[in-house]
């Protein structure tokens, strides 16, 4: 694995975990960034490593052609796209795939990754394996009066579920993030809000495509992370329970695995819940030949009905709470790094061990420090770091591109997130007390262009740390 | 007696003054004041007259006598070495004729109509209502007519030199109009060197494409006049039962300067050299000789050996003549076969214009209603069949056999669609007229004529003479092919990357040719820039997989007027697209929907119309007709009319549009969509009258380019002048479509457009 | 409110250059088109249709991109050991030597006369759209803007954030970045002229168009 070199296409602390599962690997890499991270510890890291040239400076981390030329440039072998930018953008994986001079793409083929990139898709090979999806349309919707047909089935099924106040979800078939969505809680309304969004969707994308399903309100967000390599082996690493958001959907802290039902009592049977996505998770795996490492997105009502949302074709910024919990036997030494294994499998490497082999240990959870102001509706806050301190203890880690050495201005282009922490503990219990134990240690200080003193989630992650795991 | 002296000294010097102005219309007519010493022999004539009252009466009178011999000898020099240059600057000199001097020595009175001077909405476009009188044995008879024209109004800076503005042709057509309702006869008098090339409401190539379409059914007697045709300026006013031409005009595609420009490739600003522009103007076979021989024009009008000026009255008398004489000609044709062949007897005798301007019968010029319906099939006809020989069929040998064969099919077709609706029954007559039109074609096909509607299925279901399109098509593969199964460019096979014209505006990324011609379809996803396709790309896209039939192959581009250079283009890009002419028709369908296609496209030529071209679109717009389809014109690119063709290229102008009004009027839905480039004649005729016209996004739309805009009118354009969003914003086109949804839109818009029978009526 | 136009203008006078500064705007192979010394022209033509003077060609993914000049000067400072080299985005390159024209005097002197509205943050800024289309309709500065009245738009950490005016009510004069464009901390966006200085600033106009030669 010598020769490989990897061009890590991100910014941030996954650039930097990705830095560090290359030197794990033995694989030389190069980093890219912009002139607004030209003082991000990635770029730091990456020139301190030794002898060589291993940082570009480029105009965009969106810009494919930036990424490709460089790789040329540097000889890079292979890319890794970390989460966000092009980790889910098909056309990136296959131009590098079948450019004149392939480079390998660190994630799935182009084909899985443009197949489950597709919800409808994804629901429609999900609906033929048997896997329970969010009661609705399995395909776009043009007519209107089968449009209403399914709103008043979807609306009778929920009252025979004894839901109180049921309703829908009419959504742009093209659209996603939340853009042309609306709720339709009475089926009187149903027709204006239908046409509403149709014109909305013509608009917009050019297709007036609706999609309609049953909305749900009171669930726990589960996700289920996979693992296979390119000769068939398909591994899951376990559940997380990512519930706990920001207004903007933006998750704050994530706990390996889904539920416990030690700690909380709930109202199904959870451990059972659990080894259901799971099954279900890695049949879809199989069925779509996925190869890589990626995520089952699922919901779970208060009744205990899973129902799976979609699949990202991507390493999540979460993985690590999952590699946290989870050993293999006879590697016991090594920890747990799924960014290494999705390297590895890319490369065309054989895991070298299957399921049986996985077994798993305590509770991990994961804490996203962000500069933001919680009480005003997470608005990011910029400005300058001057102090950037956190406790040091075997049972937590730590990843930040935020130098602690001197003061550091957020870049205003970007997420002013500031670093991630990863707590492990025998049990819940004690991950949630370490947890507590590290926010009360962390030191965060710094000013804005007024002179007005940093504001960070610290406090409210401390505060959120009492739903870990309650439904 | 000093009176008198006086009296000869002023005479001497109107003589004198006369001599210059001979010997200007020279310089004019040669171009080049050193020919013969002409300018010095000006100052001879000046230096005379400046000595007028110097000189004794004797010497001076010599000496005028001595000068005017000198001129008369050159003058019959240059009527002897007239070359078509020559002709085309006898048109533009300032002395030449205009319409105000036809409108005072032709016709007894007039009124003009919307316009005083330059008090007018277009002063370069003259409308008059006037009378006509003929002598017939001592009796005079007054006819009423409308006179349309273009004043040049020379030295009258606002005439635009006889350029009519869009406007301008729009109030022309008004008063056809006009004439229409009053019933009375048109006169056209062409001065122009062609229409103002502005995009301004209602457009310059949209506004005749409008008269010309009108003209092609107006039922009236109309009788056009040709000093000076440039051109599209010309066909606005041109369609007429009776093409006449002045012996000294100029009747053509592009002005010689323009064709050397073009021919040169002389670049912007640049001079053209004389030598080129001669060669050009003897090339392009613009004199009324060449054009009667086209049979672009029917009759010429005699002129003095050096063209007629604003006082040679003899000539008006003669024009007079020609005009009554050709209006006669119209009207007698929409008469019974008896009474036309009396004429005919009698025109023996006054074959000609002699010394008499009197006729021995008065001719009434309003016409019956069963009239006036004989007078639109002859000028039908007329059109259809103008320049019709000079088309190339594939084979020489198999010309006849093809021309048969087609007019046959075409005419079993016709029977069996006319009885498939049922059509027919209320007009027994047209069977007969069938039969008798098939007759006439040959015996052998008499046997399957006598069972029209078996004959007519059995081809209906023969294979016979229609090829898959593309089949010899260069196949070529893609990376995609194995994922996308449709067709994809083959423009997409390169590793590299392109930029979009609009990055700096809109911020758009580098495009990976692959996507960009692959997935994309051309269009930026940013900013929805179209970058060009080639047109296969619309024949598998566009329509129904196999279904696109074409017909009609062995019409081929040719070289009619002998241009030079023309063959090896002509060979060379039939070598480069496999291709013998610049448009493809074919039937196809569309989600189902059958319509009959013609595509004009940029590899050939640049998409421009001759008379292969012409004919092409015409038998589709007929076989459209006769199957009751759906016509789509898809205008991949067009640059024009093809200027090597000379006129035998403008009349596709009006021929095209006949067969357009034809289908349109039988109830045909005809759907006009541009892309890339469409300019100049094609838009301005048969692509510009049609109801529903759509922009392909990024395409432009117009009636000549930035550079000619700049040359004639001396303004600068904008870049985006002739977008499609402009042309939108102006009324030109009814939408654009983004070339994604083209498919979808045209289904939608021939479901809603065409109801039920994709046909109107 | 004051100023000393004379000392400015002699400023202006006694150095009327601006270096600028020409960076590769994106990675790829450079191969210089200008020469040392060589003049340089801006975008020309009634529409600015026509590019600028090509500086060089910078081939990134096998597609040589023609990069030209956006103003008028003289190129010095061409870095030669880049030719035919990959660069880095943002490399310097070139530095072109430009001379302030008078409508650029103007606008510079008027910062010391408007009352400047400046950026409180590196970031993207957007004219909100009423306020765009009000000045495409109008030729003359007309809008009035009172402390409370929405100014700008300013895009930050993809968060769209409405800024309120503050400082003396008047009328938008000048407005000094393009839509979307990035503006650094403090550089100016508005100039804010009350109405009862607008005689002033005009003269201050009319002085310096009858004072610089260009």
């Amino acid at each position: 694995m010598k020769k490989e070199k990897i061009l890590i296409a991100n910014r941030g602390e996954i650039a930097i975990r990705i830095m560090m599962a290359c030197e794990d690997l033995g694989c030389d890499y190069i980093v890219v960034y912009t002139h607004e991270d030209r003082e991000s510890l990635h770029v730091r890291r990456a020139r301190e490593k030794g002898p060589g040239k291993r940082t570009y400076r480029i105009a965009s981390y969106k810009d494919p052609n930036e990424i490709f030329a460089v790789a040329d440039q540097a000889g890079a072998t292979a890319i890794h796209p970390g989460y966000g930018f092009f980790s889910e953008n098909f056309r990136f994986a296959r131009r590098a795939t079948m450019r004149t001079r392939p480079i390998t793409f660190i994630g799935p083929r182009w084909e899985v990754i443009r197949d489950l990139g597709s919800k409808i898709n994804t629901k429609k090979v999900a609906k033929s394996l048997g896997i329970p999806v969010i009661p609705g349309s399995d395909s776009p919707i043009y007519s209107e009066i089968e449009a209403e047909a399914l709103a008043e089935e979807l609306f009778l099924q929920q009252r025979e579920q004894g839901i109180r106040a049921p309703s829908v979800l009419v959504k742009a078939s093209a659209g996603g993030g939340g853009m042309g969505i609306e709720e339709v809680q009475h089926l009187d309304t149903f027709r204006r809000v239908y046409r509403r969004i149709q014109n909305y969707a013509k608009r917009q994308f050019g297709d007036e495509g609706v999609l309609i399903e049953q909305c749900l309100r009171d669930y726990q967000h589960i996700e289920v992370q996979l693992l296979c390599d390119r000769h068939g082996t398909v591994t899951h690493f376990g559940t997380r329970n990512c519930t706990i958001q920001s207004t903007g959907r933006q998750k704050r802290v994530e706990v390996a695995p889904g539920f416990d039902p030690e700690v909380w009592d709930y109202s199904f049977d959870s451990l059972r819940v659990l080894k259901d996505i799971t099954g279900h998770s890695v049949n879809l795996a199989r069925e779509v030949g996925y190869d890589s490492a990626g995520t089952w997105e699922w919901v779970v009502t208060r009744d205990g009905r899973p129902y799976l949302l979609e699949v990202n074709t991507r390493i999540q910024v979460e993985n690590e709470i999952s590699a946290c919990i989870s050993r293999i036997r006879g590697r016991e030494d090594t920890p747990v790094n799924l960014i290494r294994e999705q390297i590895r499998t890319a490369l065309g490497e054989k895991l070298g061990f299957t399921q049986k082999d996985i077994y798993f240990e305590g509770t991990s959870i994961e804490l996203r420090i962000v500069a933001e102001d919680v009480k005003r509706g997470f608005a990011p806050w910029c400005g300058t770091i001057t102090r950037f301190e956190f406790p040091q203890r075997p049972w937590a880690r730590l990843y930040s591109h935020v130098p602690a050495d001197k003061p550091y201005n957020i870049p205003t282009e970007y997420d002013p997130n500031l670093a991630l922490a990863i707590i492990w503990g025998k049990d819940t219990g004690e991950a949630v007390e370490r947890a507590g134990e590290f926010l009360l240690g962390s030191n965060i200080e710094g000013h804005n262009a007024k002179g007005e003193p940093v504001i960070t989630n610290l406090a409210y992650l401390y505060d959120r740390l009492d739903d870990v795991l309650r439904f | 007696m000093t009176d008198t002296l006086h009296k000869h000294i002023a005479d001497s010097g109107q003589f004198l003054s006369q001599l210059a102005s001979r010997i200007t219309y020279l310089i004019d007519i040669i171009g080049d004041g050193s020919w013969f010493d002409l300018e010095k022999l000006l100052e001879e004539v000046q230096q005379v007259r400046n000595a007028i009252f110097d000189l004794p009466e004797k010497e001076l009178f010599k000496r005028m006598l001595m000068l005017e011999d000198r001129i008369s000898i050159l003058e019959d020099r240059a009527a002897r070495e007239i070359t078509p240059a020559r002709m085309v600057n006898i048109v533009r000199s300032v002395q030449r004729f205009t319409l105000q001097d036809i409108l005072e020595n032709v016709y007894d009175s007039f009124t003009e109509l919307g316009g005083e001077e330059d008090c007018n909405i277009d002063p370069a476009i003259v409308v008059a209502r006037a009378t006509i009188s003929r002598r017939v044995k001592k009796r005079i008879h007054k006819h009423q007519v409308m006179v349309i024209g273009h004043e040049k109004g020379m030295g009258e800076e606002y005439r635009n030199g006889g350029c009519a503005k869009p406007w301008g042709n729009d109030k022309a057509l008004r008063y056809m109009k006009v004439a229409e309702t009053e019933g009375i006869p048109i006169h056209f008098l062409i001065f122009t060197p062609g229409s103002y090339p502005i995009e301004d409401f209602p457009g310059a190539a949209q506004q005749i494409a409008r008269n010309i379409y009108a003209m092609c059914k107006l039922e009236v007697p109309t009788v056009s006049f040709i000093s000076e045709g440039g051109s599209g300026g010309a066909e606005a006013i041109g369609l007429a039962d009776f093409r006449l031409m002045a012996s000294h005009g100029y009747y053509s595609v592009i002005s010689p300067e323009g064709a050397a420009a073009i021919e040169g490739k002389i670049r912007e600003g640049g001079k053209v050299p004389r030598e080129l522009v001669e060669k050009c103007a003897r090339q392009l076979k613009m004199t009324a000789r060449d054009n009667l021989g086209l049979g672009t024009i029917d009759r010429i009008v005699h002129e003095p050996p050096l063209g007629a000026r604003k006082d040679d009255y003899d000539f008006f008398r003669r024009l007079r003549f020609e005009m009554i004489r050709a209006t006669d000609e119209v009207v007698l044709r929409t008469k019974s076969f008896r009474t036309f062949r009396a004429y005919a007897l009698k025109k023996q005798i006054a074959k000609d214009y002699g010394s008499s301007d009197t006729f021995d019968v008065h001719i009434p010029w309003r016409l019956s209603e069963k009239e006036t319906e004989r007078l639109l099939e002859n000028r039908s006809r007329k059109y259809r069949s103008m320049g019709q020989g000079y088309t190339e069929l594939k084979k020489e040998s198999l010309i006849d056999l093809h021309k048969l064969r087609d007019k046959t099919r075409e005419t079993i077709t016709r029977t069996y669609y006319e009885i498939k609706y049922g059509l027919l029954k209320p007009h027994k007559k047209n069977v007969q007229k069938v039969l008798e039109e098939v007759t006439g074609e040959g015996a052998a096909f008499l046997a399957k004529i006598t069972e029209p509607v078996k004959a007519a299925v059995d081809f209906l279901s023969g294979p016979d003479g229609e090829q898959r399109l593309l089949s010899d098509e260069n196949q070529h593969t893609s990376i995609f092919s194995r994922e996308w199964e449709q067709y994809v460019s083959p423009l997409a096979n390169e590793d590299r990357t392109v930029t979009c014209p609009n990055a700096a505006k809109y911020g758009c990324m580098d495009l990976w040719v692959p996507d960009l011609y692959g997935e994309f379809c051309g269009v930026c996803p940013t900013c929805g820039h179209h970058f060009p396709l080639e047109y296969q790309w619309y024949l598998q896209n566009l329509f129904d997989r196999g279904s696109v039939k074409e017909f009609n192959r062995h019409i081929v581009s040719g070289n009619p007027l002998k241009f030079e250079g023309l063959d090896a283009r002509l060979n060379r890009d039939m070598q480069r697209t496999g291709r013998r002419s610049g448009i493809i028709t074919f039937k196809a369908s569309v989600l189902g929907v059958k319509i009959v296609v013609a595509m004009l496209y940029s590899n050939f030529r640049s998409g421009t119309v001759g008379s292969a071209e012409g004919e092409k679109f015409l038998r589709a717009c007929d076989l459209a007709r006769t199957r009751r389809r759906p016509f789509l014109a898809y205008i991949h690119t067009t640059g024009g009319i093809r200027i090597q063709e000379g006129t035998l290229g403008v009349i596709q102008m009006p021929r095209c549009t006949m067969a357009v009004r034809e289908y349109v009027d039988s109830g045909g839905l005809y759907i006009v969509v541009y892309d890339n480039n469409s300019y100049a004649g094609p838009v301005a005729s048969f692509l510009g009258c049609s109801p529903y016209q759509v922009g392909i996004r990024s395409s432009r739309i117009g009636f000549a380019g930035p550079r000619v805009i700049r040359e004639t009118t001396g303004q600068d354009v904008p870049p985006d002048y002739h977008s499609a969003r402009n042309a939108l914003r102006r009324g030109h086109i009814q939408g654009i479509w983004d070339r994604r949804d083209f498919r979808k839109n045209l289904h939608d818009a021939l479901m809603t457009m065409g109801g039920p029978n994709l046909y109107y009526k | 409110m004051d100023i000393n136009l004379n000392d400015l203008l002699r400023h202006y006078r006694s150095n009327p250059y601006e270096e600028h500064e020409i960076r590769a705007p994106h990675t790829g192979v450079v191969k210089f088109r200008a020469e040392e010394g060589q003049q340089t022209f801006g975008p020309s033509g009634k529409w600015l249709h026509k590019p600028g003077t090509l500086l060089f060609l910078l081939e990134r993914e096998n597609n040589p991109k023609r990069i030209t000049a956006s103003f008028n000067g003289e190129v010095a400072g061409i870095r030669h050991e880049l030719e035919g080299c990959f660069v880095e985005a943002g490399t310097l390159l070139l530095t072109i030597r430009h001379r302030l024209s008078k409508e650029e005097i103007i606008d510079r002197i008027l910062t010391e006369v408007l009352s400047i509205f400046p950026a409180p943050q590196r970031a993207r800024y957007y004219l909100p759209p009423e306020t765009a289309s009000q000045m495409d309709k109008k030729a003359e500065p007309s809008i009035f803007l009172k402390p409370g009245d929405d100014a700008i738009i300013m895009s930050l950490m993809k968060r769209d954030t409405m800024l309120k005016y503050e400082g003396t009510p008047g009328i938008i004069y000048k407005v000094y970045f393009h839509s979307g464009d990035m503006v650094e901390r403090d550089a100016p966006l508005l100039g804010i002229c009350p109405p009862d200085n607008l005689k002033y600033v005009q003269k201050v106009i009319q002085r310096i168009k009858n004072e610089w030669e260009e």
